[in-house]
Protein backbone atom coordinates (compact mmCIF):
# COMPACT_ATOMS: atom_id res chain seq x y z
CA UNK A 1 0.00 0.00 0.00
CA UNK A 2 1.57 3.31 -0.95
CA UNK A 3 0.96 6.38 1.33
CA UNK A 4 -0.06 9.32 -1.02
CA UNK A 5 0.55 13.06 0.38
CA UNK A 6 -2.82 14.25 -0.49
CA UNK A 7 -4.83 17.00 1.53
CA UNK A 8 -6.98 14.54 2.46
CA UNK A 9 -3.91 12.69 4.36
CA UNK A 10 -2.55 15.92 5.73
CA UNK A 11 -5.70 16.94 6.92
CA UNK A 12 -6.27 13.95 8.99
CA UNK A 13 -2.82 14.13 10.20
CA UNK A 14 -3.62 17.23 11.12
CA UNK A 15 -7.29 16.63 12.95
CA UNK A 16 -4.87 13.64 15.36
CA UNK A 17 -1.85 15.67 15.93
CA UNK A 18 -4.32 18.53 17.48
CA UNK A 19 -6.51 15.64 18.87
CA UNK A 20 -3.84 14.57 20.98
CA UNK A 21 -2.21 18.32 22.08
CA UNK A 22 -6.10 18.83 23.61
CA UNK A 23 -6.28 15.34 25.44
CA UNK A 24 -2.38 16.12 26.91
CA UNK A 25 -3.24 19.38 27.93
CA UNK A 26 -6.41 18.15 29.63
CA UNK A 27 -4.41 15.27 31.80
CA UNK A 28 -1.88 17.59 32.46
CA UNK A 29 -4.15 19.89 33.92
CA UNK A 30 -5.63 16.89 36.01
CA UNK A 31 -2.14 16.01 37.31
CA UNK A 32 -1.77 19.28 38.76
CA UNK A 33 -4.36 18.76 41.83
CA UNK A 34 -7.14 16.66 41.31
CA UNK A 35 -10.25 18.54 41.82
CA UNK A 36 -13.98 16.93 41.26
CA UNK A 37 -17.06 19.03 42.03
CA UNK A 38 -19.56 17.11 43.28
CA UNK A 39 -22.65 18.99 44.56
CA UNK A 40 -21.16 21.15 47.51
CA UNK A 41 -18.15 19.42 48.08
CA UNK A 42 -14.57 18.90 47.01
CA UNK A 43 -12.24 15.63 46.78
CA UNK A 44 -9.16 16.92 46.14
CA UNK A 45 -5.55 15.03 46.12
CA UNK A 46 -2.38 17.25 46.35
CA UNK A 47 0.10 16.13 44.29
CA UNK A 48 2.24 14.94 46.86
CA UNK A 49 -0.40 12.88 48.50
CA UNK A 50 -1.34 11.40 45.14
CA UNK A 51 2.66 9.98 44.58
CA UNK A 52 2.37 8.70 48.10
CA UNK A 53 -0.88 6.84 47.27
CA UNK A 54 0.55 5.75 44.32
CA UNK A 55 3.80 4.42 45.22
CA UNK A 56 2.37 2.21 48.02
CA UNK A 57 -1.54 1.50 48.22
CA UNK A 58 -3.04 2.43 44.49
CA UNK A 59 -1.75 -0.91 42.96
CA UNK A 60 -3.96 -3.05 45.33
CA UNK A 61 -6.64 -0.48 45.39
CA UNK A 62 -7.80 0.64 42.03
CA UNK A 63 -10.61 -0.99 39.51
CA UNK A 64 -8.01 -3.50 38.21
CA UNK A 65 -6.30 -4.57 41.27
CA UNK A 66 -6.07 -8.20 41.46
CA UNK A 67 -6.80 -8.24 45.59
CA UNK A 68 -10.28 -8.50 45.19
CA UNK A 69 -10.60 -7.40 49.23
CA UNK A 70 -8.30 -4.61 48.56
CA UNK A 71 -10.55 -3.36 45.92
CA UNK A 72 -13.95 -4.08 47.47
CA UNK A 73 -12.77 -2.29 50.75
CA UNK A 74 -11.29 0.98 49.29
CA UNK A 75 -10.99 1.74 45.56
CA UNK A 76 -9.14 4.72 44.68
CA UNK A 77 -10.76 5.26 41.47
CA UNK A 78 -14.40 5.61 43.03
CA UNK A 79 -13.20 8.29 45.37
CA UNK A 80 -14.26 10.78 43.74
CA UNK A 81 -17.65 9.68 42.51
CA UNK A 82 -19.04 8.20 45.94
CA UNK A 83 -21.74 9.18 47.85
CA UNK A 84 -20.22 11.66 51.07
CA UNK A 85 -21.35 9.55 53.43
CA UNK A 86 -19.75 6.83 52.07
CA UNK A 87 -16.36 8.83 51.09
CA UNK A 88 -16.09 10.29 54.42
CA UNK A 89 -16.11 6.76 56.05
CA UNK A 90 -13.63 5.44 53.76
CA UNK A 91 -11.44 8.32 54.45
CA UNK A 92 -11.64 8.19 57.88
CA UNK A 93 -10.13 4.61 57.44
CA UNK A 94 -7.85 5.99 55.44
CA UNK A 95 -6.65 7.83 58.34
CA UNK A 96 -7.06 5.35 60.65
CA UNK A 97 -4.92 2.23 58.92
CA UNK A 98 -2.29 4.48 58.31
CA UNK A 99 -2.15 5.74 61.82
CA UNK A 100 -1.84 2.40 63.28
CA UNK A 101 0.43 1.00 60.50
CA UNK A 102 -1.75 -1.53 59.29
CA UNK A 103 -1.41 -0.74 55.41
CA UNK A 104 0.40 -1.53 53.26
CA UNK A 105 -0.01 -5.08 54.76
CA UNK A 106 3.38 -5.95 56.84
CA UNK A 107 3.42 -9.37 54.43
CA UNK A 108 3.56 -7.69 51.51
CA UNK A 109 6.12 -5.08 52.71
CA UNK A 110 8.42 -7.67 53.66
CA UNK A 111 8.75 -8.52 49.84
CA UNK A 112 8.77 -4.72 48.66
CA UNK A 113 9.91 -2.74 51.46
CA UNK A 114 10.35 0.19 49.19
CA UNK A 115 6.62 0.42 48.98
CA UNK A 116 6.34 1.03 53.15
CA UNK A 117 5.74 4.93 53.95
CA UNK A 118 7.90 7.06 55.67
CA UNK A 119 7.47 9.12 58.65
CA UNK A 120 6.86 12.04 56.96
CA UNK A 121 4.72 10.39 54.23
CA UNK A 122 3.19 8.36 56.49
CA UNK A 123 2.00 12.58 58.51
CA UNK A 124 1.17 13.87 54.98
CA UNK A 125 -1.24 11.01 53.67
CA UNK A 126 -2.88 10.49 57.25
CA UNK A 127 -3.48 13.98 57.65
CA UNK A 128 -4.63 14.83 53.94
CA UNK A 129 -7.61 11.97 54.92
CA UNK A 130 -8.72 13.68 58.20
CA UNK A 131 -8.72 16.65 56.87
CA UNK A 132 -10.64 16.21 53.64
CA UNK A 133 -13.10 13.81 55.91
CA UNK A 134 -13.93 17.04 58.28
CA UNK A 135 -14.72 19.57 55.87
CA UNK A 136 -17.63 17.65 55.61
CA UNK A 137 -18.74 17.77 58.91
CA UNK A 138 -20.47 21.64 59.26
CA UNK A 139 -22.01 21.14 63.00
CA UNK B 1 -13.63 -51.00 73.79
CA UNK B 2 -16.54 -48.57 72.45
CA UNK B 3 -18.28 -48.72 75.64
CA UNK B 4 -15.57 -47.20 77.56
CA UNK B 5 -14.50 -44.55 75.31
CA UNK B 6 -18.06 -43.49 74.90
CA UNK B 7 -17.92 -43.25 78.84
CA UNK B 8 -14.42 -41.62 79.30
CA UNK B 9 -15.74 -38.95 76.42
CA UNK B 10 -18.73 -38.51 78.71
CA UNK B 11 -17.13 -37.89 81.52
CA UNK B 12 -14.57 -35.86 80.12
CA UNK B 13 -17.38 -33.25 78.76
CA UNK B 14 -18.91 -33.01 82.42
CA UNK B 15 -16.04 -31.63 83.89
CA UNK B 16 -15.41 -29.06 80.79
CA UNK B 17 -18.79 -27.98 82.02
CA UNK B 18 -16.96 -26.07 84.98
CA UNK B 19 -14.07 -24.76 82.81
CA UNK B 20 -17.09 -22.63 79.95
CA UNK B 21 -16.49 -19.47 80.11
CA UNK B 22 -18.84 -16.85 81.46
CA UNK B 23 -20.82 -15.43 78.62
CA UNK B 24 -20.51 -11.48 78.15
CA UNK B 25 -22.99 -9.40 79.69
CA UNK B 26 -26.61 -9.00 78.67
CA UNK B 27 -27.43 -4.96 78.86
CA UNK B 28 -31.34 -3.90 78.38
CA UNK B 29 -31.05 -0.49 79.00
CA UNK B 30 -28.78 1.12 76.61
CA UNK B 31 -29.59 4.94 76.52
CA UNK B 32 -26.52 5.28 73.39
CA UNK B 33 -28.40 2.81 71.50
CA UNK B 34 -28.86 3.30 67.49
CA UNK B 35 -32.11 2.68 67.10
CA UNK B 36 -33.36 4.51 70.60
CA UNK B 37 -31.93 7.23 69.47
CA UNK B 38 -33.23 7.58 66.16
CA UNK B 39 -36.80 7.08 65.80
CA UNK B 40 -36.62 7.90 62.42
CA UNK B 41 -35.22 4.41 61.17
CA UNK B 42 -37.72 2.67 59.28
CA UNK B 43 -39.31 -0.35 60.88
CA UNK B 44 -38.25 -2.71 58.42
CA UNK B 45 -34.45 -1.70 58.94
CA UNK B 46 -35.01 -1.66 62.34
CA UNK B 47 -36.39 -5.47 62.23
CA UNK B 48 -33.07 -6.30 59.86
CA UNK B 49 -30.88 -5.31 62.57
CA UNK B 50 -32.73 -6.79 65.33
CA UNK B 51 -32.93 -9.68 63.87
CA UNK B 52 -30.37 -10.74 62.53
CA UNK B 53 -27.59 -8.14 64.13
CA UNK B 54 -28.35 -7.44 67.89
CA UNK B 55 -27.88 -10.75 68.97
CA UNK B 56 -23.81 -10.53 68.52
CA UNK B 57 -23.42 -6.78 67.52
CA UNK B 58 -25.62 -5.34 70.85
CA UNK B 59 -25.29 -5.56 74.77
CA UNK B 60 -28.88 -6.66 74.21
CA UNK B 61 -27.87 -10.43 73.67
CA UNK B 62 -30.60 -13.64 73.98
CA UNK B 63 -28.67 -16.31 74.28
CA UNK B 64 -30.27 -19.54 73.12
CA UNK B 65 -30.03 -22.66 75.76
CA UNK B 66 -27.80 -24.47 74.34
CA UNK B 67 -24.85 -21.66 74.50
CA UNK B 68 -24.48 -22.10 78.31
CA UNK B 69 -23.09 -25.73 77.10
CA UNK B 70 -19.51 -26.14 76.65
CA UNK B 71 -17.71 -26.80 73.91
CA UNK B 72 -20.57 -24.15 72.44
CA UNK B 73 -19.99 -21.80 75.02
CA UNK B 74 -16.40 -21.36 74.10
CA UNK B 75 -17.39 -20.33 70.50
CA UNK B 76 -20.56 -18.36 71.58
CA UNK B 77 -18.55 -15.63 74.21
CA UNK B 78 -15.65 -15.32 71.84
CA UNK B 79 -18.20 -14.30 68.76
CA UNK B 80 -20.19 -12.59 70.93
CA UNK B 81 -16.96 -10.73 72.31
CA UNK B 82 -15.68 -10.40 68.86
CA UNK B 83 -18.67 -8.34 67.04
CA UNK B 84 -19.05 -6.47 70.15
CA UNK B 85 -15.25 -5.33 69.91
CA UNK B 86 -15.79 -4.30 66.20
CA UNK B 87 -19.08 -3.06 65.92
CA UNK B 88 -21.86 -2.48 69.07
CA UNK B 89 -24.81 -0.86 68.31
CA UNK B 90 -25.84 -0.27 71.87
CA UNK B 91 -22.89 2.08 72.34
CA UNK B 92 -23.77 3.94 68.56
CA UNK B 93 -23.93 7.50 70.31
CA UNK B 94 -20.55 7.29 71.97
CA UNK B 95 -18.72 6.94 68.15
CA UNK B 96 -18.59 10.57 66.42
CA UNK B 97 -20.11 11.01 62.98
CA UNK B 98 -16.56 10.31 61.12
CA UNK B 99 -16.77 6.68 62.88
CA UNK B 100 -20.19 6.54 62.52
CA UNK B 101 -19.79 6.99 58.45
CA UNK B 102 -16.83 4.17 58.66
CA UNK B 103 -18.96 1.61 60.45
CA UNK B 104 -21.68 1.96 57.99
CA UNK B 105 -19.73 2.00 55.38
CA UNK B 106 -18.72 -1.82 57.11
CA UNK B 107 -22.02 -2.32 56.94
CA UNK B 108 -22.24 -1.56 53.32
CA UNK B 109 -19.11 -4.52 52.74
CA UNK B 110 -20.23 -7.22 54.80
CA UNK B 111 -23.49 -7.39 53.91
CA UNK B 112 -22.41 -6.81 49.88
CA UNK B 113 -19.85 -9.62 50.69
CA UNK B 114 -22.05 -12.09 52.05
CA UNK B 115 -19.89 -12.04 54.94
CA UNK B 116 -22.41 -11.04 57.77
CA UNK B 117 -24.99 -12.47 59.78
CA UNK B 118 -22.37 -14.99 60.00
CA UNK B 119 -22.76 -18.28 58.25
CA UNK B 120 -22.67 -20.04 61.76
CA UNK B 121 -25.51 -17.89 63.42
CA UNK B 122 -28.06 -18.29 60.36
CA UNK B 123 -28.04 -21.88 60.29
CA UNK B 124 -28.97 -22.02 63.96
CA UNK B 125 -31.46 -19.09 63.41
CA UNK B 126 -32.90 -19.18 59.88
CA UNK B 127 -35.09 -16.48 60.26
CA UNK B 128 -31.92 -13.87 61.10
CA UNK B 129 -30.72 -14.75 57.16
CA UNK B 130 -31.29 -11.71 54.78
CA UNK B 131 -33.53 -12.08 51.12
CA UNK B 132 -31.37 -10.79 48.64
CA UNK B 133 -33.88 -7.78 48.98
CA UNK B 134 -33.43 -7.24 52.85
CA UNK B 135 -29.97 -7.02 51.30
CA UNK B 136 -30.56 -3.93 49.26
CA UNK B 137 -33.03 -2.41 51.48
CA UNK B 138 -30.19 -2.60 54.49
CA UNK B 139 -27.09 -1.14 51.91
CA UNK B 140 -29.35 1.78 50.72
CA UNK B 141 -30.30 2.63 54.20
CA UNK B 142 -26.98 2.84 55.46
CA UNK B 143 -25.84 5.26 52.37
CA UNK B 144 -28.47 7.01 52.65
CA UNK B 145 -28.31 7.17 57.20
CA UNK B 146 -24.80 8.46 56.02
CA UNK B 147 -25.30 11.30 53.83
CA UNK B 148 -27.36 12.56 56.68
CA UNK B 149 -24.44 13.34 59.07
CA UNK B 150 -23.01 15.56 56.24
CA UNK B 151 -25.49 17.28 54.55
C1 LIG C 1 -0.50 -5.53 48.76
C2 LIG C 1 -1.77 -4.92 48.58
C3 LIG C 1 -2.14 -3.68 49.42
C4 LIG C 1 -1.47 -2.48 49.51
C5 LIG C 1 -0.16 -2.09 48.85
C6 LIG C 1 -2.30 -1.64 50.35
N1 LIG C 1 -3.42 -2.32 50.73
FE1 LIG C 1 -4.96 -1.58 51.87
N2 LIG C 1 -5.87 -3.40 51.83
C7 LIG C 1 -5.40 -4.52 51.16
C8 LIG C 1 -6.29 -5.63 51.44
C9 LIG C 1 -6.13 -7.05 50.89
C10 LIG C 1 -7.31 -5.15 52.29
C11 LIG C 1 -8.46 -5.94 52.90
C12 LIG C 1 -8.00 -6.46 54.23
C13 LIG C 1 -9.03 -7.24 54.95
O1 LIG C 1 -10.09 -6.69 55.24
O2 LIG C 1 -8.77 -8.41 55.24
C14 LIG C 1 -7.02 -3.74 52.51
C15 LIG C 1 -7.80 -2.92 53.30
C16 LIG C 1 -7.62 -1.55 53.40
C17 LIG C 1 -8.53 -0.65 54.08
C18 LIG C 1 -9.81 -1.04 54.78
C19 LIG C 1 -9.47 -1.50 56.17
C20 LIG C 1 -10.65 -1.99 56.94
O3 LIG C 1 -10.48 -2.25 58.12
O4 LIG C 1 -11.74 -2.11 56.39
C21 LIG C 1 -7.99 0.60 53.99
C22 LIG C 1 -8.58 1.89 54.52
C23 LIG C 1 -6.73 0.48 53.25
N3 LIG C 1 -6.54 -0.83 52.91
C24 LIG C 1 -5.88 1.53 52.97
C25 LIG C 1 -4.63 1.39 52.37
C26 LIG C 1 -3.69 2.47 52.25
C27 LIG C 1 -3.92 3.89 52.72
C28 LIG C 1 -2.58 1.95 51.64
C29 LIG C 1 -1.28 2.66 51.30
C30 LIG C 1 -0.61 3.32 52.36
C31 LIG C 1 -2.84 0.54 51.35
N4 LIG C 1 -4.10 0.25 51.83
C32 LIG C 1 -1.98 -0.34 50.70
C33 LIG C 1 -4.29 -4.59 50.35
C34 LIG C 1 -3.36 -3.57 50.19
C1 LIG D 1 -23.14 -14.77 65.26
C2 LIG D 1 -22.76 -13.45 65.57
C3 LIG D 1 -22.87 -12.36 64.51
C4 LIG D 1 -23.99 -11.91 63.86
C5 LIG D 1 -25.41 -12.43 63.98
C6 LIG D 1 -23.55 -10.78 63.06
N1 LIG D 1 -22.20 -10.57 63.21
FE1 LIG D 1 -21.09 -9.09 62.40
N2 LIG D 1 -19.40 -9.84 63.28
C7 LIG D 1 -19.38 -10.95 64.11
C8 LIG D 1 -18.00 -11.20 64.51
C9 LIG D 1 -17.55 -12.35 65.37
C10 LIG D 1 -17.22 -10.19 63.90
C11 LIG D 1 -15.71 -10.01 64.00
C12 LIG D 1 -15.08 -10.74 62.87
C13 LIG D 1 -13.62 -10.71 62.96
O1 LIG D 1 -13.08 -10.00 63.80
O2 LIG D 1 -13.02 -11.43 62.15
C14 LIG D 1 -18.14 -9.35 63.15
C15 LIG D 1 -17.74 -8.24 62.41
C16 LIG D 1 -18.62 -7.38 61.79
C17 LIG D 1 -18.24 -6.14 61.16
C18 LIG D 1 -16.83 -5.59 61.05
C19 LIG D 1 -16.15 -6.17 59.86
C20 LIG D 1 -14.78 -5.61 59.64
O3 LIG D 1 -14.32 -5.66 58.50
O4 LIG D 1 -14.16 -5.15 60.60
C21 LIG D 1 -19.39 -5.59 60.67
C22 LIG D 1 -19.49 -4.26 59.91
C23 LIG D 1 -20.48 -6.48 60.97
N3 LIG D 1 -19.98 -7.56 61.65
C24 LIG D 1 -21.78 -6.25 60.64
C25 LIG D 1 -22.83 -7.12 60.90
C26 LIG D 1 -24.19 -6.90 60.48
C27 LIG D 1 -24.67 -5.68 59.68
C28 LIG D 1 -24.92 -7.96 60.90
C29 LIG D 1 -26.40 -8.21 60.67
C30 LIG D 1 -26.86 -8.18 59.31
C31 LIG D 1 -24.02 -8.85 61.63
N4 LIG D 1 -22.75 -8.30 61.58
C32 LIG D 1 -24.39 -10.02 62.26
C33 LIG D 1 -20.45 -11.70 64.52
C34 LIG D 1 -21.75 -11.53 64.10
Amino acid sequence: MKLQITMKNLSLLLSITLSVIILMSFTNKNKAVKTYELSEVNYTVPNDVQEIINNSCYGCHNSDSKSKKGKMKLNFDKMSTMKVGKRVGKLNKIHGVVEENDMPPKKFLKKYPEKALNEEDSKKLASWAIEMASQYINE
Amino acid sequence: MIKKLTILLLIGFLILQFFGPELPEVINKNPKDLITNNPDIPEDIKTILQVSCYDCHSNETTYPWYSNIAPVSFLVARDINHARDDLNFSNWEDMNKLDKASALDEITDVIIDDEMPMAIYTAMHRGASLSDQQKELLVSWTEEFSDQMFD
